[in-house]
């Protein structure tokens, strides 16, 4: 209504100035009128105006009140302003620049498409070559084998990131939910990884009951066990110390506790961990660190559901903690 | 002796797959018309199948679903893609199994293993045993015993992993993070001193053989046997 009437004040000026017009003519020609025909003069065509602008209200009500406040009607974007000429012509104007808004964002949606797939194409022809590599270097027998097949490790590993992260844009259509063995889970990553640990001489011991199940995605979980237990044992600092992986029950919730022995996170790094590409004054002196691991942690999560917590004392070690909703016992 | 049939078109990796199993005992054959796997199936009375995913021309699901109109044997995939769609359709077009690349090789031969045992009875049924030789010495991994001329000893089942990693790579180092690796458990970290120990069992049982010293150990690198080195 505010907006409405802002609009219309030109008029109304232009109306009030007309109307002392006619009272300033019968003056200047020294016409005598009794004043109240004058006023009634006044009142009647005020009152036409009233019902001229009325009309114009109620024929333009619904463009006035989405013009006042924009954001509030978002949702209903679509729908028809009304069939007065000045809505229907806004009404034409929106479309067009939702059609063209819709276009565009279609086309990014498929460039975005067509770089995951070609992505996922492209990490899938390496490893082709990444296996020729790595049965290879398995024949050869000096130390230079032990450092091919470290790298191939490395290589291995940044596919399955790159991989993984493309993944996390399809998610929707890239998890199931079924119970899972946190136990199996477990020891089959630590397993997958046994090179990185006898490499470094980290030891792994595991302490979850038989047991223990959790709803998960069996795959994303995997991944992100992978994740962790490659950055606690690259952050143990040398041989001889333990990556400890330990589950328990509380309450309704299961926690799976990855612990190391580690030089640990300075608590002013300890808030930014979870930010992608952060690696932090430690991670730099390695150079598998790519930041990404944590914060690929954080969104699997938060997408499957779980939480995930970390806790450090600099000096004794860190602590990842996996925490699911609900377990099966 | 089994025949495996590989069809996967990088040259390379088939030579290799080629070159492994066939120290194991299997007999190779390797597809290199793409056009025609099932005619090269049928013609090499293949006992088992290593089937890629991405091949020229058809894909492996379809040439899964041509053997297996004709035949009943096991086939595994080998593959790039990892995606739970990707080995349900394997399954689903028939096969037995499904590898992931990059693999180890080790996983490749348990997997061809096990559906062999599966398929054709068990491997102690079989007129031939896998052994490993070595000059003199003789290694049966399946029943985890070591022959020495007339003399034979017991293993362990760890004792044989590592004699047989030692004795394939005769006069050659093998390193400790190599035997680490093959040695590792479920649940726990083996380390050092436990490979220590392993190798301390193994001398012990060679020398019940009279095959003394023929494990060397190679400062800072890992370990070596040497049976001509042996008295």
């Amino acid at each position: 209504m505010k907006l409405f009437l802002r609009v219309q004040l030109p008029l109304l000026l232009f109306y009030a100035v007309q109307m002392l017009l006619v009272p300033l003519l019968y003056w200047l020609t020294g016409e005598g009128r009794p004043l109240s025909i004058v006023l009634y003069g006044t009142a009647l065509s005020a009152a036409v105006l009233a019902v001229y602008l009325g009309f114009r209200y109620l024929r333009h009500r619904k463009l006035y009140i989405k013009l006042n406040d924009p954001e509030a009607f978002l949702d209903s974007a679509s729908e028809p302003l009304g069939d007065a000429p000045l809505p229907e012509a806004v009404d034409k104007l929106l479309e067009i620049y939702g059609r063209e808004y819709r276009d565009q964002l279609g086309e990014e949606a498929r460039r975005v498409d067509s770089h995951i797939t070609f992505m996922n194409r492209w990490v899938h022809q390496m490893k082709t070559p990444l296996s020729i590599i790595q049965l290879t270097a398995e024949e050869l027998d000096d130390a230079a084998a032990d450092s091919i097949r470290e790298e191939v490790d490395r290589l291995r590993k940044g596919l399955e990131m790159v991989l993984y992260t493309s993944r996390l844009d399809r998610f929707e259509d890239d998890f199931s939910i079924m119970p899972v063995s946190l136990r199996k889970a477990v020891s089959e990553t630590v397993a997958e990884n046994r090179r990185l640990f006898i490499r470094r001489g980290v030891k792994a011991e595991i302490r979850i009951g038989e047991e223990l199940q959790v709803y998960t995605d069996a795959k994303w979980l995997r991944f992100m066990l992978a994740q962790i237990l490659t950055n606690a044992v690259n952050y143990s600092g040398g041989s001889g110390k333990t990556v400890t992986v330990a589950a328990y029950s509380q309450g309704r919730e299961v926690i799976l506790e990855i612990r190391d022995e580690g030089i640990g996170i300075t608590p002013e790094d300890l808030k930014r961990v979870f930010n992608p590409y952060f690696t932090g004054e430690r991670g730099r002196e390695y150079r598998e660190s790519t930041g990404m691991g944590l914060y690929l942690v954080r969104e699997i999560c938060k997408r499957l559901g779980h939480r995930v917590e970390l806790s450090s004392q600099p000096g004794e070690g860190t602590s990842v903690r996996l925490i699911f909703d609900s377990g099966i016992f | 002796m089994e025949t495996i049939l590989i069809v996967e078109d990088d040259a390379k990796l088939a030579g290799l797959l080629q070159t492994y199993l066939s120290k194991y005992g299997f007999l190779t054959v390797i597809v290199e018309d793409f056009s025609s796997v099932l005619d090269a199936f049928l013609d090499s009375g293949a006992d088992l199948v290593l089937l890629d995913v991405n091949l020229p021309k058809y894909d492996g699901y379809y040439w899964c679903r041509q053997i297996r109109s004709r035949s009943l044997c096991p086939i595994l995939f080998i593959s790039a893609r990892d995606s739970g769609m990707d080995q349900v359709m394997a399954l689903e077009n028939g096969a037995d199994d499904y590898i992931t690349k990059p693999f180890h090789y080790e996983v490749v031969l348990a997997k061809i293993r096990s559906q062999l045992r599966r398929v054709y009875g068990s491997y102690a049924q079989q007129p031939e045993e896998r052994t490993v030789r070595s000059g003199p010495l003789t290694l049966y991994p399946e029943r985890f015993a070591i022959q020495h001329g007339e003399l034979t000893a017991e293993l362990t089942q760890k004792e044989s992993v590592l004699l047989e990693a030692l004795m394939l790579k005769e006069g050659r180092v093998v390193s400790r993070e190599r035997l680490l690796d093959l040695m590792w458990e479920d649940q726990h970290f083996i380390d050092d001193n436990t490979l220590n120990v392993y190798i301390t069992r193994v001398r012990k049982k060679l020398k019940e053989l009279n095959a003394d010293n023929a494990v060397e150990t190679v400062r800072g690198a890992g370990y070596r046997l040497n049976i001509a080195g042996a008295p």
